[in-house]
């Protein structure tokens, strides 16, 4: 059976509002209750304010729940040593790849700031994630398109698909004309009838389920991928295997690992 | 276990095309999600004016056994709202309003409105407003206000849980919608902190998600009394007037 990848995760807490399970435990337990065998997270720590901190608070995570939580590196686009640091960090054991947060960061995407981090993610073959945001100055999709064109070889996956319903149409039409863009669906504007039109117009192999835990509880995420109108295969495409097709030998998975 | 959604709307939404644009699509919708009714709410109350866009009176909602009609309500001067005043709501006795102060102009705390609130509370008639358009200090003003009234919160989101928290200790009538709780735990820590009885499942759907908010039914971290309160009996004691 294909494992289920939960793309977008993060573990902490957060300045704008309560969130009152932020920790790794709490998450891994209702994962495993709920059947989801690892959640890809990026500490908040690293989202909002430390990176470099952050980056390792969640290598920490990842050491604690082996198999069951895989960390995103955040990219810092300001630090001049950003990349040396990730490129020392990249090796480290649950790493999945790259996030990058142009919006908390408040610098756009396509700023060359970003670019000796894309290159490492080009170098180290790990895909990026980033927040996306339609029609925001740092994380449109169509800008998110346009690091993809420049960045070929890797895999750019568009967070939230963009956020607002209103873009989810073009951001899978741009998805579907980019080989290597791909849409990560959490988020609280989605819902069953968008991620099934996502599909039908960028391709079941395209999209990936993500949840936003724990800004927001996995469970939704996952409800919305179990009772969408979709064939068995492309369900489980979106829930894990193509996760698990552009993680490749990063992904480790607790569930495979021998006694 | 009952499962009862107690915020759903009926009939086309701006800006999607949804299955739900009619009693039929909607009850499939119900079905493919396991739910077993819910309180349904005519869009073009929401997104057009009661005062024109009303079926008969407040209890005419296109109906089904299934389905508990909400009609939006809009308590103005006389000739600028619907209906004419609270009494016709009243002998309608419908198990729940909606009234959108924001959308539809009017002044939620408002001498008129207060005296239509005042007449609901008597009749026992609860009334839901959705925070994400009327704010939770303006529901908070009317908790104030008429603290007899009972009150369904719609759609708070994940944002506010302490104004939530502090708002359910601050005034007893007052119930909460589930189904934009979506902060990791959000409804534990609510029903753990405030009582499951104060929680209501409801989703907003089609406008938002329904199939996180049922999922996440089957799974919460709570005692089986406490998820079928959310599930069902709740709204149920809502509607009865607050006796369980």
């Amino acid at each position: 059976m294909s494992p289920v990848i939960d793309a977008h995760g993060h573990v902490g807490g957060w300045a704008d509002f309560f969130v009152p399970e932020p920790g790794a435990a709490w998450l891994v337990d209702v994962n495993t209750e709920i059947g989801i065998d690892v959640v890809g997270v990026s500490h908040l720590v690293a989202v909002g304010r430390d990176p470099a901190a952050g980056n390792e608070l969640a290598l920490a995570e990842a050491e604690r729940h082996p198999g069951r939580i895989g960390v995103w590196l955040v990219a810092d686009p300001y630090r001049p040593d950003a990349a040396a640091l990730l490129r020392e960090q990249l090796d480290r054991p649950g790493v999945w790849g790259l996030k990058l947060h142009p919006d908390t960061h408040e610098c756009a995407v396509i700023d060359p700031r970003y670019e000796p981090l894309l290159e490492l993610a080009a170098a180290a073959g790990v895909p990026v994630l980033s927040h996306g945001q339609t029609r925001s100055p740092y994380s449109d999709p169509g800008d998110l398109a346009e690091l993809a064109r420049r960045h070929p070889a890797v895999p750019v996956l568009v967070g939230h698909a963009g956020l607002w319903q209103d873009g989810f149409d073009r951001a899978a039409r741009l998805s579907a004309a980019q080989p290597n863009l791909y849409l990560e669906i959490c988020g609280s504007r989605l819902t069953t009838r968008w991620l099934e039109r996502l599909v039908a117009v960028a391709g079941a192999d395209r999209v990936l389920f993500g949840t936003d835990a724990c800004f927001l509880d996995p469970r939704l995420g996952l409800g919305k991928v179990r009772f969408a109108r979709l064939s068995d295969e492309d369900r489980a495409l979106v829930l894990g295997g193509n996760a698990a097709r552009l993680l490749g030998r990063r992904l480790i998975l607790a569930s495979q690992e021998t006694p | 276990m009952r499962i009862f959604d107690a915020h759903r709307v009926l009939g086309p939404v701006p800006g999607d095309h949804v299955p739900s644009a009619d009693v039929a699509g909607l009850l499939a919708e119900l079905d493919h999600l396991g739910t077993d009714g819910a309180a349904v709410t005519p869009s073009h109350g929401l997104y057009g004016d009661p005062a024109h866009e009303h079926g008969a009176g407040p209890g005419s909602v296109p109906g089904h056994e299934r389905l508990v009609p909400v009609p939006v309500i809009l308590p103005a001067v006389p000739g600028a709202g619907w209906p004419d005043g609270p009494g016709a709501v009243v002998d309608a006795a419908p198990a729940m309003v909606r009234a959108c102060p924001v959308r539809h102009r009017f002044a939620l705390t408002g001498p008129v409105a207060l005296r239509w609130w005042h007449e609901l509370a008597v009749a026992a008639i609860p009334l839901a407003l959705d925070a994400s358009e009327t704010g939770l200090d303006r529901v908070g003003a009317l908790a104030a206000a008429v603290p007899e009234l009972r009150i369904l919160v719609l759609s708070p989101g994940y944002r506010c849980l302490r104004e939530l928290a502090e708002l359910l200790d601050a005034h007893p009538g007052i119930h909460v919608e589930t189904g934009t709780l979506a902060a990791a735990g959000a409804v534990e820590w609510l029903a753990r902190r405030s009582g499951a009885h104060r929680l209501v499942f409801g989703t907003g759907a089609p406008v938002w998600d329904d199939a996180g908010p049922r999922f996440q039914l089957d799974h919460l971290r709570l005692p089986a009394a406490d998820v079928e309160l959310i599930a069902a009996g709740s709204f149920e004691a809502l509607r009865a007037g607050g006796r369980r």
